[in-house]
């Protein structure tokens, strides 16, 4: 068998070149080739573009069919520019349960023991998966801008602040990921799953994105007002049709900093575990 | 060998039914599917009636309160979710193959999955009165006195059977459970807002009205409005022109979905 | 025992999960192209072995070496040079065979059109070309073992972990492996398989390490083995069990004085040591047929991996197995 004649052998003196395991040059080179897998099973899998496509879209018609006129009736200014973050931010929330059930899938069936096995950097296989998050975040937040714009949202207040605009749920997805992920590494029961479906309702009907503030009874109001997904709602806002905009972006940034740094440690020490333990 | 028995027992399938049934629900308190099954019914009333309240009470709506109004399609939500469960738990036996293991057991092909629907009927109970213990909460009240509280039950409990013997279906057809449960979470809310549970119809735009209206969600949610009664006078009569759509949909439902599980059980375990 | 050059060398390796110790003070090497098979029941304790040696986690005593870099201290270095299969395949099943190989090729280092090189070799050598655009889950069992063993042939490892590789497998798939094995070993590869069958790690190691409950029980060649558990032995039985003794009488010299000895009054075979296999049959045919006695049977018996390990531990393979699996939690 000819299989091994003229195999090229990444020994030392290339390694050196290569740079090391732990060197950033791999880092960056490898999650890009991880990622590039994600993705490409992310585009074989029907089921994910459904729900980063369609769905979402059938949501936002829905809030506008249903509460647009009432909401705009109070508010005195278009529904459309809370429903559509809102509808952003729901999209990266219920999208990440794939990534969830992935991991522990490939936890065990082996295959992210074989990948702790290679010469590859520590951190890849984690930093590829959120990469390909992120990339499904800001595909997921332009098709709903897109059909957004479709009925009726623009924006108002230049380009930089709609790169903003579209940057926001992308961050924010990000650090809802990392939780996502940190849950699905320690807890491996499938009953996860579901369990975060209450919670992503929660966050979505508690935010100013939905009602206005001033519509929930008073002992309420302020749990609506601060959590992170009114933030966004609000930054987006005034991003976009004018209003506040430094503050609640800045408390957003906050949030989806301390999420991630909360989880980033769990985070590490989970996957490593996952890879060298079924 | 002491190993081997000497006689056979002939199975019986009443106890079959039983084992397979306690095998589904005799974990679930450990395993949390009974403290999910709480919130999400916690979930569903906090979440629709705390923000909607102010925004929807006012006297168009003819009933005594925004309470009153909504606790039918709560209630739907709550059994809703219970047989996206009962999906998830059908796909993930016919992915772990257990089905097959069980065909080949002397035990009649349609068991199992009547066990998993009793085991669906389970949670969907656990919904039901949880649903109704958080609408007690804010306000809900029966004021048709008992009999027809226990047929407004009884109804509920139908539509949860025919939703369970749907999810079931649609679980053991697809070959990825996670997916599945992902797919049913968003069309729940989406259905639901679309129907007169969560505002009168004159409230929504012309153009959809006929829509909502002939909505399955809608013709449920008028039935139970009318079997739980009001103190004001704008809720449905209890008549056979609107308790009848609603039982017309869930028999509806179930006469479409049987043969179909039927079918696709036998095929794919 | 061939020079150890740098291949595997362990030394007083222990490992324990919570109160059970996994394995206790195990110490052998691996040379360049030697192929060492571990063998053992499940649990013995093979899998952890591997799973140290090869990065995957740390041992608690003892001190390990893969191609001359330790396992602990210099890691990194170990990735680069060892090749891991595990008893199941590791592959992305979504990805077609062509991918994953690519996939494998560029992590390990090698420039894009490199490895799309590389793969198109590999899928060539392996006999895969006609399903290379298939999706992996769609593969046969004996082709996704292949196909996981081709990726991690990309790039050329100095050492090779086999974990059980051929479970499973149908008897074709499994003599492609062996023959694989045979090319590592021509190349000059240290190879470490573990096993559960005594045929495969006879017929594809130079040496068998026995291991149960985590301590090595033997270590030598096959053939060093079957000859400390009484190496293959000629049984035969008489149609009448009275004729025990005149059998012995006729079979004469080939019958040694320990085996006569061990005949009792309610012996019904007669069992010989047969060190050159079938001519000891013969020749004890040739005896027999002239003696003009009557027999049930006439065999050749090999000693099974329950006959080794009886010899060897006085336990029979798979008694008193409840160690849970490494790290594992049951919900």
């Amino acid at each position: 068998m000819a299989v091994l004649e003229g195999v090229p052998v990444v020994g030392a003196a290339e390694a050196e070149l290569a740079g090391s395991e732990n060197s950033l040059r791999s880092l960056l080179s490898q999650t890009a080739v991880l990622t590039g897998r994600l993705l490409l099973r992310s585009v074989r899998s029907p089921m994910t573009l459904v729900h980063a496509v369609l769905l979402p879209v059938a949501f936002l018609l829905t809030l506008k069919v249903v509460f647009g006129d009432s909401i705009t009736a109070i508010t005195g200014e278009n529904a459309l520019y809370r429903s559509v973050p809102l509808v952003a931010l729901l999209a990266t929330m219920s999208g990440s349960t794939t990534g969830m059930v992935g991991i522990n899938a490939e936890r065990f069936d082996g295959f992210l023991a074989r990948m702790w096995s290679l010469p590859i950097h520590r951190g890849a296989g984690l930093l590829s998966r959120l990469g390909a998050e992120t990339v499904r975040l800001v595909f997921t937040t332009l098709v709903v801008l897109g059909t957004g714009m479709a009925l009726g949202f623009r924006f108002h207040q230049g380009v930089g602040a709609a790169v903003l605009w579209v940057a926001i749920p992308v961050i924010f997805g990000v650090a809802f990921a990392a939780v996502a992920t940190t849950v699905a590494l320690y807890w491996r029961k499938t009953v996860m799953v579901e369990a975060m479906q209450p919670v992503i309702i929660l966050g979505a009907t508690f935010c100013t994105g939905f009602v206005p503030v001033d519509r929930y009874p008073d002992w309420v109001q302020p749990v609506v007002r601060y959590q992170p997904m009114s933030l966004a709602v609000d930054a987006m806002r005034g991003l976009s049709v004018g209003g506040p905009v430094l503050s609640p972006m800045i408390s957003t940034l906050i949030w989806c900093a301390a999420i991630f740094a909360v989880c980033l440690v769990p985070l590490l020490v989970g996957y490593r575990r996952a890879s060298t333990s079924r | 060998m002491t190993a081997l028995t000497l006689t056979r027992p002939i199975p019986s399938g009443t106890q079959q039914w039983w084992v397979l049934t306690a095998r589904l629900i005799a974990p679930t308190l450990r395993n949390g599917e009974v403290a999910v099954g709480v919130a999400v019914s916690v979930a569903a009333t906090a979440s629709l009636y705390i923000p909607l309240n102010r925004l929807m009470d006012g006297p168009d709506l003819q009933m005594s309160s925004y309470a009153q109004y909504l606790v039918p399609l709560i209630v739907l939500q709550a059994i809703a979710f219970a047989s996206i469960s009962t999906a998830f738990r059908a796909a993930t036996d016919s992915v772990q193959g257990i089905n097959r293991r069980f065909q080949s057991l002397p035990i009649a092909s349609l068991t199992p999955l009547a066990a998993r629907i009793t085991a669906a009927l389970y949670r969907c109970v656990i919904g039901l009165v949880v649903a109704l213990a958080a609408g007690y909460v804010i306000g809900f009240r029966f004021h048709r006195g008992l009999w027809y509280a226990a047929v407004f039950c009884l109804l509920t409990l139908l539509i949860g059977l025919a939703l369970a013997l749907l999810g079931d279906t649609l679980g053991t057809k697809s070959r990825d459970p996670a997916a599945t449960a992902q797919w049913l979470l968003l069309p729940q809310l989406i259905f639901g807002f679309l129907s007169v549970g969560i505002q009168p119809l004159h409230r929504f735009p012309e153009w959809i009205r006929p829509v909502v209206d002939n909505q399955p969600i809608s013709r449920l949610v008028y039935a139970l409005q009318a079997l739980a009664g009001d103190s004001a006078g704008g809720v449905p009569p209890v008549t056979w022109s609107v308790i009848g759509p609603a039982l017309a949909w869930t028999v509806g439902i179930m006469a479409v979905t049987l043969p179909w599980a039927v079918v696709v059980y036998r095929r794919r375990t | 025992m061939s020079e150890s050059g740098n291949g595997v060398e362990v030394e007083g390796i222990g490992k324990s999960f919570g109160s059970v110790d996994a394995l206790r003070d195990i110490s052998f090497e691996v040379g360049r192209g030697e192929v060492v098979a571990l063998l053992g029941p499940n649990g013995a304790g093979k899998t952890t072995t591997v799973e140290i040696l090869s990065t995957l986690t740390r041992p608690d005593r003892g001190r390990a070496r893969v191609a001359g870099h330790d396992v602990v201290d210099d890691a990194a270095m170990v990735r680069r040079s060892i090749m891991l299969t595990g008893q199941h395949v590791a592959l992305d099943e979504m990805l077609t065979g062509y991918e994953n190989l690519v996939m494998f090729g560029r992590l390990q280092g090698l420039k894009k059109p490199e490895a799309k090189t590389r793969a198109r070799d590999l899928l060539r050598e392996f006999d895969l070309e006609h399903a290379a655009e298939r999706r992996v889950g769609t593969y046969s069992g004996g082709m996704r073992r292949r196909v996981d063993i081709a990726c991690g042939l990309v790039v050329r490892p100095e050492v090779v972990f086999l974990d059980e590789p051929t479970t499973g497998l149908d008897p074709r798939s499994r003599q492609a492996i062996w023959e694989l094995v045979a090319t590592f070993k021509d190349a000059g590869i240290a190879t470490l398989l573990t096993t559960q069958y005594l045929e495969e790690a006879d017929a594809l190691s130079d040496r068998i390490i026995v291991i149960d409950h985590g301590t090595i029980v033997a270590q030598g060649t096959a053939d060093d083995l079957k000859e400390r558990t009484g190496g293959t032995f000629c049984e035969i039985v008489p149609r009448d069990p009275a004729d025990v003794q005149a059998l012995a009488e006729a079979l004469g010299p080939l019958l040694p004085e320990f085996s006569r000895a061990a005949l009792t009054p309610d012996s019904d075979r007669v069992s010989l040591p047969a060190p050159e296999g079938p001519r000891t049959l013969t020749a004890a045919l040739a005896r027999l047929s002239a003696a003009d006695i009557e027999l049930a049977d006439i065999a050749l018996r090999r000693p099974s991996l329950d006959d080794v390990f009886l010899a060897l531990t006085g336990n029979a393979v798979g008694a008193n197995r409840a160690e849970p699996a490494a790290g594992e939690v049951f919900s």
